[in-house]
């Protein structure tokens, strides 16, 4: 490239310094300006200044959040690891791949290099963290009673966590309501959980489906009471994706409504 | 206040979680407010805020206290968290819907109108109202509604290279006027 150009190109990515603060940058510029912050003192002095500039606008915006936030907020922050490895023995421990922030660990990490001054987080990171957590906070709410049955669930979870292609995602409907898994192809284990579906009504239950292509769909449980996630053992590495029904008290063979909601699994290792 | 998100968010790195009760305080009406004007469904405002404010507990330690203040930080990860999914989200609607809504879209400066009393709003308001009608609609668009400034450009008809002027001129006057306001 010409000296010419390379300065065109430059005094071109500058002029995105603003729409880079606002956050008006499509994911591949936003990708090319941030490469160029690594290397260009003065603009990430900009940013800088920019950016704090664009948070005042924040301000204005501020509004109470719903109360039970907080409690969910704080019970995921009390069951999830914080990043780099700086928290106590005791805390459930995951394998960082799991999280999808770090490569598989056969593959060598690159040196880390220099970042701007803030990161753009990967979002199957946060998915896994509110999956992860509320099963850690299922297990802690356990009574006694129910201690023999969560332990073998937590056992299950933990064989799912410890396998090296375990892998998390999560899935909404349009109401913003969720479905998370944790799975292992190689084990054929996944964890599932559902939040924010009310218990349908009329003893009627939620059902766990496995989706393949040119297979009727297989059922691969319940769901208890509750965000109680459900293990679901023996899947198929062809499976496609996951799906929920609402099916009369029992369950049913084969599914009698349409999914409420979906999850593909091509994300977490199933699906050839 | 905003001192103190700092040290807040330093001893939240730590893994001190009284702390980030404390930090939760200070920075969950922020979030959850900026999170909900740009997605505006509040069940999905939610479900991003949740995650950003669990994102701070477990990348606390990437801040640099050295690079900027933690609210800044903070509101930058949760803007950028709150684009991304209205872009999915506008991605999913059809071409038809997207071409309908624009055309029932509201008058461009309905922001200012939506913005509620309050020192900081009230001063926010008042340095919006100065800028001058692109500059205001230029940064509103992108930051309060998650456009890109190739569709900023394309809903005001403007070239690109105007918009991206106005936005730092915007910014920058923005910047002196809220100047003495911390």
């Amino acid at each position: 490239m010409s000296l010419l150009a390379r300065l065109l190109r430059r005094e071109d990515l500058h002029s995105l310094a603003a729409p880079y603060a606002l956050d008006a940058l499509d994911s591949g510029e936003r990708y090319r300006f941030e490469k160029h912050l690594r290397t260009c003192d003065s603009c990430a002095a900009e940013v800088r200044a920019l950016s704090e500039d664009a948070a005042r606008l924040a301000w204005s915006t501020a509004a109470p959040p719903p109360a039970a936030m907080r409690d969910r907020v704080l019970a995921a922050v009390r069951a999830t690891p914080q990043e780099p490895s700086r928290m106590p023995e005791h805390t459930p421990q995951l394998p960082p791949h799991v999280w999808g922030t770090q490569p598989p660990p056969s593959r060598t990490r690159a040196p880390r290099e220099r970042r701007p001054f803030f990161v753009p987080l990967a979002t199957a990171t946060a998915a896994a963290a509110l999956v992860v957590a509320s099963l850690f906070a299922v297990q802690a709410r356990q009574t006694q009673d129910k201690l023999d049955a969560a332990q073998s669930q937590s056992r299950e979870i933990n064989h799912v966590l410890a396998a090296p292609d375990a892998r998390a995602a999560t899935g909404r409907d349009n109401q913003g309501r969720s479905i998370g898994v944790v799975a292992s192809a190689s084990e054929g284990l996944a964890i599932v959980t559902l939040s924010g579906y009310e218990q349908p009504p009329g003893g009627r239950v939620h059902q766990l489906w496995q989706m393949r292509p040119h297979a009727q769909p297989r059922s691969l449980g319940l769901f208890g009471q509750g965000d109680t996630p459900l293990v679901a053992t023996g899947l198929d590495k062809s499976a496609t994706s996951l799906a929920v029904t609402v099916e009369p008290d029992g369950g049913s063979p084969q599914p009698t409504s349409q999914p409420i909601v979906q999850l593909a699994l091509k994300s977490v290792g199933f699906g050839e | 206040m905003r001192v103190e998100a700092d040290e807040l968010l330093v001893l939240v790195a730590g893994g001190d979680q009284k702390a980030f009760e404390e930090l939760y305080g200070l920075v969950a009406g922020p979030v959850f407010g900026l999170v909900r004007r740009v997605v505006r469904d509040p069940a999905q405002s939610e479900e991003v805020a949740q995650e950003v404010l669990l994102e701070l507990w477990r990348s606390a330690a990437k801040f640099d206290p050295g690079r900027g203040s933690a609210l800044s930080w903070i509101l930058t990860v949760a803007h950028r968290r709150a684009v991304d999914r209205v872009r999915s989200a506008r991605a999913a609607v059809d071409r038809e819907q997207r071409e309908a809504l624009r055309a029932h879209h509201p008058a461009f400066d309905q922001v200012t109108e939506e913005v509620e009393a309050g020192l900081e709003r009230e001063w926010v308001r008042r340095c919006l109202d100065r800028l001058t009608t692109l500059q205001r609609q230029s940064v509103t668009l992108a930051y309060y509604d998650g456009y890109t400034y190739r569709e900023v450009a394309e809903r005001l008809s403007l070239p690109l290279g105007t918009v991206k002027t106005r936005m730092r001129d915007g910014l920058t006057q923005l910047r002196k006027c809220l100047g003495g306001v911390a």
